[in-house]
């Protein structure tokens, strides 16, 4: 197809793209140039140079077609979805860099001011933020606790037992919660200290005083279980799809070379989900660092920070303070934390998603 | 008058004829709050009272609108008809309980009508007001010509340079003299010009239950407290006994120690107040020339030791009292029968007889905040061994404001401030106080007692409840916070420091405070001292 393409076609569709994107690039620069003062005209927003991104994008893909013909339109199943993430994930992703290195205090009549390392240098020294990432640590860890529960339900639910459909719902049931509809019930009623249910029956049991969230390490256990009672269903179900794919044979085989119990979890089942368990636990990590909605609801934080994820510390310097150059500066170093942290996990697990021979 | 209040006189079928007879008149009278104005006037406040009547269903659109046709009045003492023919305006306001914006379309809707104007609306959630506005501010793109805000913010707004000076027409049209003590200038004023038209009033009381102290109480007195003092030394005295309305162990005072987006600070203010609001000093939580914290001078480290006091003390607060907001304190504690003594504003007194929920309603007395036996004077640096009171009008309440996205259009301004002060007028906020509205009564003339009396309620009850409100509105040394951009991000980090201090992090009192006042300070240096300082003194009319 490529050769039915004539010079004159090849012609336009390369003046489409150099030449909307001379019209992107000359409107960026002007409308730069006008928004730091050196340049008197200029438009009040910068909607005309979206336009032009929007004009530039659509004449980029259009001139795919124009250019490579058939080979065009298979790139056109990508091109947009590209443009979008660069546009929408990696180009706010750049402007956020700058407002990291700003003091950028709403209520400030100076506006954004750039202040280089200050962010930094305030961030190693804010107690907050540190006591917030050593929360995420302990919080990470419970994940282990949670992921073995879910193993358990799963074998459960695996096994061949009475109403077992039932139970597969029932258990998923949290899941399909908001974590805010489970923080109000949960941590708001069901636990409140004087009239809540589970304080009554507490009472009931002979604790006097029962108080959910008076304690630092009190409060960070419950917001862990109310967290790990929403989310066990979804381990749980990865890991009991990945049970039903283990072939019956392997197990009768073992039933025949008389295997116990014990034995053929550890020595066939466990092995062959290593990779599905990898899965699980690092899609579980990815969900509890975004851990805030049940903190900012119960907790807020409290008591002294003992529950603060970094998450719910980033909302209320961001949101409640308006420090919008310190939020973002927090949130971008919490970014390149995890972005670090999930490749060292990823590589190291590779290892181990290989099952054992 | 508060959408609960109402709810609850429509819901027991009460006409205005049967409430006023009887003893069971007393408690509906009690119910409706300090907000039921004058039907005696005769006119147009006669006849807006009337609209739909009290028991007769709650009022909607079709009520709002005949409300503000019949305000009109002064709107067309200084409009020609279709004079704002081609006038478009956008009015930016809360969309709470479905009141607000919702009541103002109503009100605006014959002045559109009228005046051939259109307004288009942005109606925001409580939550996400602050965020919207500061984004506005910061991002440059105000898009709105007419603002429902609340004084706090005028720092942010009238203090850059963001809002309309109200014209001379407009503070005789709403007769803007009418207003209570504290809501007169310099609030809603920078630099001595007005800018705002009030719609609303706040402060927070001192509520009671009237079970714990007379003859044969646990407390063992026969009157409530008058000092922060004996507020303490009750609370820890009714330790280990047993509440006389639900059976569970007796509190005292509801502190409470959780932050609450801000707002939470003014709960440790109304503790403070009177120990650090000298008569003779304007100031209290900055010094105005430098913008020093005073947050860890000896007045405010006292109030903060108050309260650990009681942390110290196992039982004086109920279990998780770390944890408590609050609306925790307010809504799940005291109205449910736990503790004796809270700060708040208006809405514990109404929901304390109205709500569901309230257990109290039988046994719920009100005060103006307590005072203290002795007051710190900062300007000397020591205490003095008087009786001082300090009452907190906390928020200031809402007001109108109008942009200066109108400067440069005299049509647009002008057609701007005259919906604005349509929704602000005299009249018309008569029925904003007596029916559902969210807002409270602001002026002198909703605190008339002969009104009251002509209009058939009575006099001894008006006088006690309308009273104390307004004896707080009008107290000569009653906490007015200061309007500077960015009140609420000191108010925040405060919260966060003093619940660090609370859960025991900090050594002292002192030290809490001490963490407070270097927050303060970064966030002053931050926004920019020299400007915080101007815009402070401005918002004090200095």
């Amino acid at each position: 197809m490529q050769h039915e393409i004539s010079d004159r076609r090849r012609y336009l569709g390369r003046t489409m793209i150099w030449g909307s994107a001379i019209i992107l690039l000359f409107l960026v620069l002007f409308q730069s140039l006008h928004q730091v003062g050196w340049l008197e005209s200029g438009f009040t927003t910068w909607r005309p140079t979206l336009y032009a991104y929007l004009f530039w994008a659509t004449c980029l893909c259009w001139a795919q077609v124009i250019l490579y013909g058939e080979q065009g339109k298979r790139r056109l199943f990508i091109l947009p979805a590209v443009l979008f993430v660069v546009s929408m994930v990696i180009f706010p992703l750049i402007f956020a860099l700058g407002i990291a290195f700003s003091s950028w205090n709403l209520s400030s009549p100076d506006g954004r001011q750039f202040n280089g390392f200050d962010n930094v240098i305030q961030m190693w020294s804010d107690p907050f933020y540190w006591n917030a990432l050593k929360n995420m640590v302990y919080y990470t860890f419970a994940i282990i606790i949670e992921y073995i529960v879910a193993f358990g339900l799963a074998l459960l639910l695996n096994a061949q037992i009475k109403g077992r459909k039932f139970f597969r719902v029932a258990f998923l049931m949290p899941l399909m919660l908001s974590p805010v509809a489970v923080s109000w019930m949960l941590g708001k009623s069901m636990l409140e200290a004087r009239f809540g249910p589970i304080s009554r029956l507490a009472r009931e049991l002979g604790w006097d005083n029962p108080s959910f969230f008076g304690s630092p390490e009190m409060a960070r256990s419950m917001i862990m279980m109310m967290d790990a009672w929403t989310f066990i269903p979804l381990m749980m179900i990865m890991i009991l799809a990945g049970l039903q794919a283990i072939p019956k044979e392997l197990h009768e085989a073992a039933d025949v070379d008389g295997a116990t119990p014990w034995k053929k979890f550890w020595e066939i089942t466990f092995p062959l989900m290593l990779p599905v368990s990898v899965t699980a636990i690092l899609i579980r990590i990815i969900f509890k660092l975004k851990l805030a909605d049940i903190i900012i609801n119960v907790t807020s934080g409290g008591p002294g920070g003992a529950t603060d994820s970094v998450t719910s510390f980033i909302f209320r310097e961001y949101r409640d303070r308006s420090n919008v150059g310190y939020g973002t500066f927090l949130a971008i170093f919490y970014l390149v934390i995890i972005v670090i942290v999930m490749t060292i996990l990823i590589k190291v697990s590779d290892r181990w998603m290989k099952p054992r021979h | 008058m508060k959408l609960e209040l109402y709810n609850q006189i429509v819901k027991s079928g009460l006409t205005r004829r049967s409430m006023l007879k009887g003893t069971a008149s007393v408690g509906a009278l009690a119910a409706m709050g300090g907000s039921m104005p004058a039907f005696a006037g005769g006119g147009v406040r006669a006849e807006i009272m009337k609209i739909p009547g009290v028991g007769m269903g709650s009022p909607g659109d079709p009520e709002w609108q005949k409300v503000g046709a019949l305000c009109m009045g002064p709107v067309k003492e200084r409009v020609a008809e279709g004079e704002f023919k081609g006038v478009e305006l956008t009015f930016m306001g809360l969309n709470n309980q479905n009141l607000h914006n919702f009541l103002f379309r109503g009100f605006l809707k014959p002045w559109e009508e009228y005046t051939g104007a259109k307004i288009n609306w942005i109606d925001l959630a409580q939550a996400d007001y602050n965020p919207r506005l500061q984004q506005s501010i910061a991002t440059k793109t105000v898009d709105f010509d007419i603002i429902e805000m609340g004084a706090p913010f005028e720092g942010d707004t009238a203090g850059q340079g963001l809002l309309n000076e109200m014209p001379a027409w407009v503070k005789d049209q709403i007769e803007y003299d009418d207003l209570v003590g504290y809501l007169q200038p310099p609030v809603g004023t920078w630099d001595g010009k007005a800018y705002r038209i009030n719609i609303d009033g706040d402060c927070h009381t001192f509520c009671y239950r009237k079970d714990y102290f007379g003859a044969g109480s646990i407390t063992g007195r026969m009157n409530p407290p008058n000092t922060w003092q004996e507020v303490n030394q009750i609370s820890k005295d009714v330790v280990g006994k047993t509440d006389p309305l639900t059976g569970l162990p007796a509190h005292g005072f509801l502190d409470p120690l959780k932050g609450w987006g801000g707002f939470g600070m003014y709960f440790l203010t109304d503790r403070a107040g009177p120990y650090v609001k000298h008569p003779s000093d304007p100031a209290f939580l900055f010094d105005i020339d430098t913008m020093k914290p005073r947050i860890n001078n000896p007045g405010w480290v006292q109030a903060i030791q108050d309260v650990m006091d009681l942390i110290a003390i196992e039982g004086a607060y109920p279990a998780d009292q770390i944890n408590a907001d609050p609306g925790t304190t307010g809504f799940q504690q005291f109205l449910a029968g736990t503790g004796s003594m809270l700060t708040w504003w208006g809405d514990i007194g109404s929901n304390a007889r109205t709500s569901d929920t309230s257990v109290i309603g039988d046994v719920v007395g009100f005060s103006a905040i307590p005072g203290s036996d002795r007051v710190y004077n900062h300007n000397k640096g020591a205490w003095e061994n008087t009786y001082n009171e300090a009452p907190n009008n906390a928020y200031l309440g809402w007001g109108v404001y109008v942009t200066n996205r109108v400067e440069g259009d005299s049509k647009k301004r002008k057609a701007a401030w005259s919906a604005a002060a349509h929704i602000g007028g005299k009249d018309l906020s008569l029925w904003t106080s007596a029916y559902p509205s969210g807002f409270q009564p602001y002026r002198n003339s909703h605190f008339n007692y002969d009104e009251w009396e002509a209009a058939g309620y009575d006099r001894a009850f008006v006088e006690d409840y309308l009273g104390s409100n307004l004896d707080t509105y009008n107290h000569p040394n009653s906490l007015n916070e200061p309007r500077i951009p960015g009140i609420f991000q000191y108010y925040s980090v405060a919260e966060d420091e003093l619940a660090k201090g609370f859960a025991g992090q900090y050594g002292s009192a002192q030290e809490t405070a001490d963490a407070i006042a270097v927050a303060w300070e970064k966030i002053t240096d931050q926004i920019g001292r020299d400007s915080q300082i101007a815009l402070y003194k401005a918002s004090m009319g200095l």
